[in-house]
């Protein structure tokens, strides 16, 4: 789960790692309450969780309230790279000396953990990495190892932090350290770390957090109650909420084919092979992600079509099992239990193999419905539910994107 | 040459008294599977009995993995424990020097598998998974009469036979799709390596075993998207590998920033794409299917090229 800079930044203050004013604001009578509080030259920064936000107009300076309100108009309705701005970060215009970078990251590789630090913060990380690969300095942190002191500031030496700034930048690293331990964090960026103040008075000179991003382990949810106030239940997805509260994977994509099946892989696969068949004109893609997970009952079954079909998009439903502990033949039954009871009327191409295939089959056949289609092969039940979505679209009359 | 574990090898489950425990034990002694004893420490001194294809086995409870291996000679462990408690599962397992863990559970914390499989590879233990079905060995029949093969965690049995193939796989069901496209053409092993960011055996060690296996004559890897495992297995592979290697990768749709259902399977900062390790694979000279069923013409196309 990825965190908004509003919510990142509390976490960085929890540990005392010192942050601008700020306020958090969704419209532009909050952002005027929030200057009266914070003050001017303020920064009216956009909500999303994306980066170069900048580049796109979502971070605008103001030395007026008016400019103020008039920037929160701007950008809280925009959309910056296909997020959604969800609110704006009202702070405090901070006079920056110099900016540097730090994270710490899980490393897949590795398979354990990344410090990584350049004197040339402020731009996107990829972007340093490319720019001053000299520049960047990474240390490993094993998962049986702590991260201590000692290391800290030999870090924050060599990456090349002004002599004065030393110290503190390597109170902050072990700060990020522990908030990353006890947040079962996956990244803790600060950048830019910026090391603010008058260039004429060194007691005004301190290092600050001026953006910070946050990502958590999803798997560790369950340690971790006060995420529930992180939960984005503004821009989530309806039904991407409505099958997390069953259990189930879904993720919403902007095509027309449905498509259900068991184990993360294969649904995947199904997607690709939806794609590949529904390439040409109109294109055909697929509309959502569903993974009904191992040994599925027919009750998860039938509600896996409901949110699927519930999608006004879609056109035609994919349903790819192979049966290994799931039964085809409790999905089939899922399957004629949504229909009976939802009045499903989207026609659906379903492939089985594995286990009780056959019976699956057999029961779906029993059935009669001209709405249910089989096919043999994964490939060829992802053409023929291309095929009959384009058929639907055509029919309709409709136009088969999305905006 | 023995493929990750020997045949008949003794092999205890944690978290056999548990429902999905209880369950796939059952799956696992009907593949032949010697399983001698399970791990709970309320229930120690009891035993659990299981159907048999017919006939009743009871298999021993024991109150910790160290009194287990000291009183059946396991030397392997099945982790069904729930995510909450597979850490300090796994590190008993650990601590007590099982050769091998693997590790079914979904859903494990990354710091904490990150943990004990660093624990594990200081020790020279070799874990598979977490979240993943397990591993599956078949044995010639003709030359070990009486043998089944060992199968530890979820695969279902009875998809295929022994063969010249190796499987690696982050995925499930893909294995099981994939053993069955082959099933005529049989295996020597399947490991499912794992769908979390942090697994134990990697897709690059599981090419490596079956580099040094004498029956094992092609290989099957079935990546998805998220991290680099493909990629650092193609890259060892062009470098290392005298057999052939045909691969598939899941996830060539999938958005940006979007977990699609696997912890791992994960596209950031446009990192660990599809096409990414499509293309890396394929300049280390590892063909890639567009479909499993595709996948599974290469791999015959290559084996008759090798006269197999």
């Amino acid at each position: 789960m990825d965190l908004y800079e509003y919510q990142a930044r509390t976490l960085l203050e929890k540990e005392n790692i010192s942050v601008p004013a700020a306020r958090y604001a969704r419209s532009s009578h909050e952002v005027a309450q929030a200057v009266d509080e914070i003050g001017l030259p303020c920064v009216i920064k956009g909500q999303v969780k994306t980066g170069h936000r900048g580049q796109a107009g979502g971070v605008l300076l103001a030395k007026t309230k008016d400019e103020a309100i008039l920037a929160s108009e701007k950008i809280l309705p925009m959309t910056i790279h296909g997020h959604k701005v969800n609110g704006v970060l009202v702070t405090e215009a901070k006079n920056i000396l110099h900016e540097y970078y730090v994270s710490i990251s899980l490393d897949r590789t590795s398979r354990d953990y990344d410090v990584l630090a350049t004197v040339h913060g402020g731009t996107e990380v990829e972007e340093i990495a490319h720019n001053h690969p000299e520049d960047v300095r990474r240390l490993h942190i094993g998962p049986l190892e702590d991260f201590n002191l000692e290391a800290a500031t030999k870090m924050a030496a060599e990456i090349g932090f002004y002599h004065a700034d030393v110290d503190q930048a390597a109170e902050i690293l072990l700060k990020m350290w522990k908030v990353f331990k006890e947040t079962d964090a996956t990244l803790v960026e600060i950048n830019p770390l910026a090391k603010i103040g008058n260039p004429t008075d060194e007691s005004s000179k301190a290092l600050c957090a001026l953006d910070a991003k946050i990502s958590l382990d999803n798997n560790a949810a369950f340690r971790h109650p006060e995420w529930s106030e992180f939960t984005d239940s503004q821009n989530a997805d309806p039904l991407e909420v409505r099958a997390q509260q069953h259990g189930l994977h879904y993720v919403r994509l902007d095509g027309q084919v449905g498509v259900i099946g068991n184990g993360a892989g294969l649904v995947m696969s199904s997607l690709d092979a939806v794609a590949g068949a529904g390439e040409g004109n109109p294109a055909m893609k697929p509309a959502n992600f569903l993974d009904i997970g191992g040994g599925a009952s027919a009750a998860v079954m039938a509600e896996s079509l409901d949110i699927v079909a519930s999608d006004p998009h879609v056109a035609s439903i994919l349903i790819n099992v192979y049966g290994g502990l799931t039964s085809c033949k409790t999905v089939a039954e899922g399957i004629l239990s949504a229909i009976e009871s939802n009045g499903l009327s989207k026609p659906l191409v379903v492939r089985f193999d594995g286990n009780e295939a056959a019976e699956g089959l057999r029961l779906l056949a029993d059935a009669k419905n001209p709405h249910i289609h089989v096919n043999d092969t994964m490939e060829e039940a992802a053409a023929n539910a291309v095929a009959i979505a384009r058929e639907v679209s055509t029919t309709s009359g409709s136009t088969t994107g999305r905006h | 040459m023995t493929l990750f574990i020997e045949n008949g090898a003794p092999v205890i489950v944690q978290g056999m008294t548990g429902h999905e425990g209880m369950r796939h034990t059952a799956r696992m002694l009907a593949a032949g599977t010697n399983i001698v004893g399970g791990t709970n420490p309320r229930k120690a001194g009891t035993a659990v009995s299981f159907d048999v294809s017919g006939s009743s086995v009871d298999v021993p409870v024991f109150g910790t993995v160290a009194e287990a291996m000291e009183k059946t000679g396991a030397t392997a462990s099945v982790v069904f424990v729930p995510p909450r408690f597979a850490k300090s599962a796994v590190m008993e397992s650990v601590d007590a020097g099982m050769p091998l863990i693997v590790v079914i559970t979904e859903g494990i914390p990354i710091a904490d598998s990150a943990f004990f499989v660093a624990s594990a590879l200081s020790k020279r233990i070799q874990i598979v998974g977490p979240n993943c079905p397990g591993l599956a060995t078949f044995v010639d029949t003709e030359k070990n009469p009486g043998s089944t093969g060992v199968n530890l965690g979820i695969i279902p049995d009875g998809i295929t036979q022994r063969g010249p193939l190796g499987l690696v796989s982050k995925s499930g069901t893909l294995t099981y799709q994939l053993m069955s496209e082959l099933g005529d053409i049989g295996f020597t092993a399947a490991l499912g390596a794992g769908g979390d960011p942090v697994v134990g055996t990697t897709l690059l060690d599981a090419l490596k075993a079956f580099q040094a296996d004498d029956d094992t004559k092609a290989c099957v890897l079935i990546g998805e998207i998220g991290g680099s495992a493909e990629q650092e297995a193609a890259r060892w592979a062009r470098d290392n590998m005298t057999k052939p290697v045909v691969a598939y990768i899941a996830g060539f749709t999938a958005p940006e920033g979007k977990q699609m259902g696997h912890a791992g399977a994960i596209v950031s900062g446009g990192k660990g794409t599809a096409q990414e390790k499509k293309k890396i694979l394929e300049e280390c000279g590892i063909r890639v299917g567009s479909t499993p069923g595709q996948t599974a013409q290469i791999v015959r196309q290559i084996l008759e090229e090798l006269g197999e």
